[in-house]
């Protein structure tokens, strides 16, 4: 019996909905490989492979903040602002890339930080301090590159550039730092109190959790992220370009919650993120092979979130239905019922439950 | 306006039954007082009284018709109108927009609205309700008590007969409530029927005419105010019959001091409170809604630092600068009343609810890992120590019922080996086997494992049952101490807490 509940306790890697995003990339790259006579050809499956990694990238570096209950609608500007100082490392102080690199990582990291102290400080909502820095990100970029991109050495574009065996090193780098965010949010301390804060940051504040520095922590890892993807960016195109980062934000959403990552934070799903990343490419690729007009393309990636969205609260709905436990703990909370409001968790300092009104001017 | 009688009304709640054959009836020029203790069913009933939840069974007749509102719109609608505690209004909006607020599309055509209008006509609200300002300020701007008025205005403007008070003067300062008692005491001169819910017993004898007591969700009793001596309503709103019988003895050890407080001040949330809790001991923290039991205890467990005053723990002055250091370094543990909104991770699994503050101890010391077997063994243990009903570690507690959740809330701290453990209201909202269960757990970890509880409850049954000593509190203080619970009888300690409650102070009382 013991051993049983031990043997069960752990969530099994292919939850339902893994195994219905597999089947959905497997159904789609069928439907692909038999209308474009390309598909697996190798250079098809090079291009597809590094599309494919980065939209996964950037889709952890969108996950990451979502884990925690917000999100980085900054993420492209990061990359973007990153690029710039790439280029400027490069062309302007002909610094090489073991010290470029660092440094445009290191501002990544920087960016995200100064998102996650806004927030938690503050108490602003993510939404509107990212929204906020991407415009201040965008508008630096452009002022100071004035739009035309810098010169990069030859031998950078290797990663970016090269393969093993016919799949990008961009994807092998990426699978990588995915086996280790999965590592991360399933056996480490750090990744589980990550989606403790995200679960309920009350309940994980009184455990204990410093929860301020997990939101700043996790915006501070996708600024990293941002600012990887603009690395990997730079060497696949061969030069720093500033619009890089412009399309990176719809795709990390779109893909994160394809993948799965509960929008209402605490909860993140790797495999998911993997499949997502999948399935968005041979989407997009699709597109291109059946001669979509591209004008098109953003109604369809709004499309395709809206999509994820509605069927994951249609799946909650018939779920709730179908297990009236979780329906009788929605039931009005009666103990709460004579307690003042917003006493009921005693006026914790800074959180981000909605205040009185504030009395007078 | 006429007579609004209710008739063995019911509600049940998975689990609870929050309202139990209530019968009663409110006339036009009354003040009727609805009091009980924190769940004693007043709010259910006056959310029934306007349709904000209806009854299982039961029948309400007003003005002579029946009376069975499905939505609050419809109890509108009757004349029958309530006032939140909490302040509801648009701020950006003027005072008369808010009055107005349901009412806009009577003073607009072809919808542009005549502000003119509906500024003399919210105007007059206004001076019923002896709420002095312009109609077109911005409600922004008012203090809380003239949006009490405000809110009261709104009700006033929706031709309501019958106005719900709950709790209306607990943003209030003291000339602000007294002025809200004159309005009071003009509506029911123009055959208004107020039915207000307060804790305060001061404000209650000050305004009402008629006290009705519930507890557990029965309606225990309608008297005259000027003829209910404070002690018998004190008695009436907490004295139910004696519980179970205790569990068995607590012994505190006579010298080891696991927590001490001297002085301890923090702003709003305790006053000189000096106190100390033994090993073995079960350490009772008594008072009405709002008393300061659950906010002394959060001072403890470092959510906010003390303003002065020392706390120590096994005699050593402890520093408490934030959650992580009483729980860590002190082994200081907090189970939370809100089990649902900070106490549990719902859409977490059990394991994960249970094993969280164990993490950092059992994970490999460089590769960070958290081994899976050793989380779940020690996870499956302390799971069935506590009997907790579930599928398998990995159900998520949400499909729990209230009593499994509990014992998992309580169960984490266990983990972590917390020597002290204040528990907050532990049986709210759980059945009455799991409560037994619940209790037994509670008593066991103080008479067994030695260790020191801090019992907060507001159902005197419980409290008496499990103390060993008793703290009383109100207004942020320890008004007093009940010794050797074990010793005494169920009444005798109750009529002690009673008198120590109903003590006047020229202050009010909660």
């Amino acid at each position: 019996m013991a051993k049983q509940i031990i043997r069960n306790a752990f969530k099994p890697v292919m939850t339902g909905r893994a195994v219905g995003l597999l089947i959905a990339t497997i159904l789609l790259s069928l439907l692909t490989a038999s209308v474009s006579h390309t598909f697996l050809s190798s250079y098809t499956v090079f291009v597809l492979s590094r599309q494919m990694a980065f939209s996964i990238l950037l889709a952890l570096a969108q996950a990451v903040c979502l884990v925690v209950g917000g999100m980085n609608m900054s993420v492209g500007a990061i990359g973007s602002m990153a690029t710039v100082i790439m280029g400027i490392c490069f062309q302007d102080f002909g610094l090489n890339p073991w010290l470029t690199v660092p440094l445009v990582l290191l501002f990544g990291l920087a960016a995200g930080l100064l998102n996650g102290l806004i927030i938690t400080k503050l108490r602003i909502n993510s939404f509107i301090v990212t929204l906020s820095t991407m415009f201040v990100f965008m508008g630096l970029r452009s002022g100071i590159s004035g739009g035309s991109p810098y010169t990069i050495p030859d031998d950078f574009g290797f990663i970016g550039q090269e393969s093993l065996f016919n799949v990008s090193w961009v994807f092998v780098l990426v699978i990588l730092i995915l086996a280790g965010a999965a590592y991360v949010f399933s056996s480490t301390v750090f990744g589980r109190q990550l989606l403790a804060t995200g679960g309920n940051e009350s309940a994980a504040r009184l455990c204990g959790i410093a929860t301020d520095q997990m939101i700043l922590w996790a915006h501070g890892i996708s600024g990293i992220l941002a600012g990887l993807a603009a690395v990997l960016w730079a060497s696949m195109i061969g030069s720093a370009a500033p619009e890089t980062g412009d399309t990176w934000l719809i795709g990390s959403f779109a893909v994160a919650i394809i993948g799965g990552t509960g929008l209402n934070g605490g909860s993140i799903s790797i495999p998911g993120i993997f499949l997502g990343g999948a399935i968005f490419i041979l989407i997009q690729n699709g597109l291109i092979d059946i001669k979509a007009n591209p004008y098109f393309a953003n109604s369809f990636l709004g499309g395709l979130i809206l999509l994820a969205i509605v069927l994951d609260r249609v799946r909650e709905i018939v779920s709730s239905k179908r297990n009236p436990g979780e329906e009788l703990n929605r039931a009005p909370v009666l103990e709460d019922a004579n307690r003042p409001p917003g006493t009921f968790a005693a006026p914790v300092e800074g959180t981000h439950r909605a205040r009185e009104i504030p009395k007078g001017n | 306006m006429g007579l609004l009688s209710i008739s063995d009304i019911s509600k049940s709640f998975p689990g609870v039954k929050a309202v139990d054959k209530v019968s009663l009836a409110f006339r036009p020029g009354e003040i009727h007082a609805l009091m009980g203790e924190n769940g004693a069913g007043k709010s259910t009933l006056m959310k029934i009284m306007t349709g904000i939840y209806q009854a299982d069974s039961g029948t309400m007749f007003y003005d002579g018709r029946e009376y069975a509102p499905s939505s609050y719109r419809e109890s509108l609608a009757a004349g029958i109108d309530i006032v939140h505690q909490e302040i509801q209004v648009v701020p950006q909006a003027s005072v008369a927009e808010n009055i107005m607020l349901d009412k806009l599309g009577t003073f607009s055509r072809q919808g542009r609205i005549n502000w003119k209008q509906l500024n003399r006509a919210a105007g007059e609200y206004m001076e019923a309700v002896g709420l002095k300002v312009a109609p077109t300020q911005s409600v922004i701007s008012l203090s809380a008590g003239q949006k009490q008025l405000l809110q009261i205005a709104r009700a006033l403007s929706a031709r309501a007969a019958v106005i719900l008070l709950d709790e209306p003067t607990s943003s209030l300062s003291g000339h602000e409530a007294d002025n809200l008692f004159l309005l009071l005491a003009n509506l029911k001169r123009s055959n208004t029927t107020l039915i207000y819910v307060s804790h305060k017993l001061d404000e209650v004898y000050q305004v009402s005419d008629l006290i009705s007591v519930m507890r557990d969700g029965k309606l225990i009793g309608t008297r005259f105010t000027e003829e209910l001596p404070r002690s018998e309503l004190i008695r009436m709103m907490i004295g139910r019959e004696a519980g179970e019988q205790r569990i068995g003895q607590t012994r505190a050890h006579p010298n080891r001091v696991l927590l001490q407080t001297e002085n301890l001040t923090k702003k709003n949330k305790c006053k000189h409170a000096s106190f100390e809790l033994r090993e073995g001991e079960i350490l009772g923290f008594y008072g009405l809604v709002g008393s300061g039991r659950t906010e002394l205890a959060r001072v403890l467990i470092g959510e906010s630092r003390a303003d002065s005053g020392t706390i120590r723990v096994n005699g050593k002055k402890a520093v408490i600068r934030r959650i992580s250091d009483a729980l860590f370094r002190y082994r200081l543990g907090y189970v939370t009343e809100n089990r649902k909104e900070e106490g549990l991770f719902l859409d977490e699994t059990v394991l994960t609810n249970l094993t969280l503050l164990i993490w950092r101890k059992i994970r490999h010391p460089w590769s960070f890992y958290i081994p899976k077997n050793a989380e779940a063994k020690t996870g499956a243990e302390i799971a069935s120590a506590l009997s907790v009903k579930m599928r398998n570690l990995r159900t998520p507690v949400s499909t729990l019922s209230g009593g499994n959740q509990q014992k998992i809330s309580i169960g984490r701290w266990l983990l972590n080996d917390c020597n002290i453990l204040i528990v907050d209201e532990p049986t709210v909202g759980v059945d009455v086997g799991a409560k037994e269960q619940i209790h037994r757990l509670i008593w066991q970890l103080a008479a067994e494992k030695r260790k020191g509880i801090i019992l907060i409850s507001s159902d005197m049954a419980e409290i008496i049952r499990l103390s060993t000593r008793l703290l009383i509190f109100r207004n942020q203080e320890i008004i007093g101490e009940v010794k050797d619970l074990e010793e005494q009888s169920y009444e005798s300690v109750r009529d002690r807490i009673g008198d120590l409650l109903s003590k006047r102070n020229g202050d009010q009382l909660s």
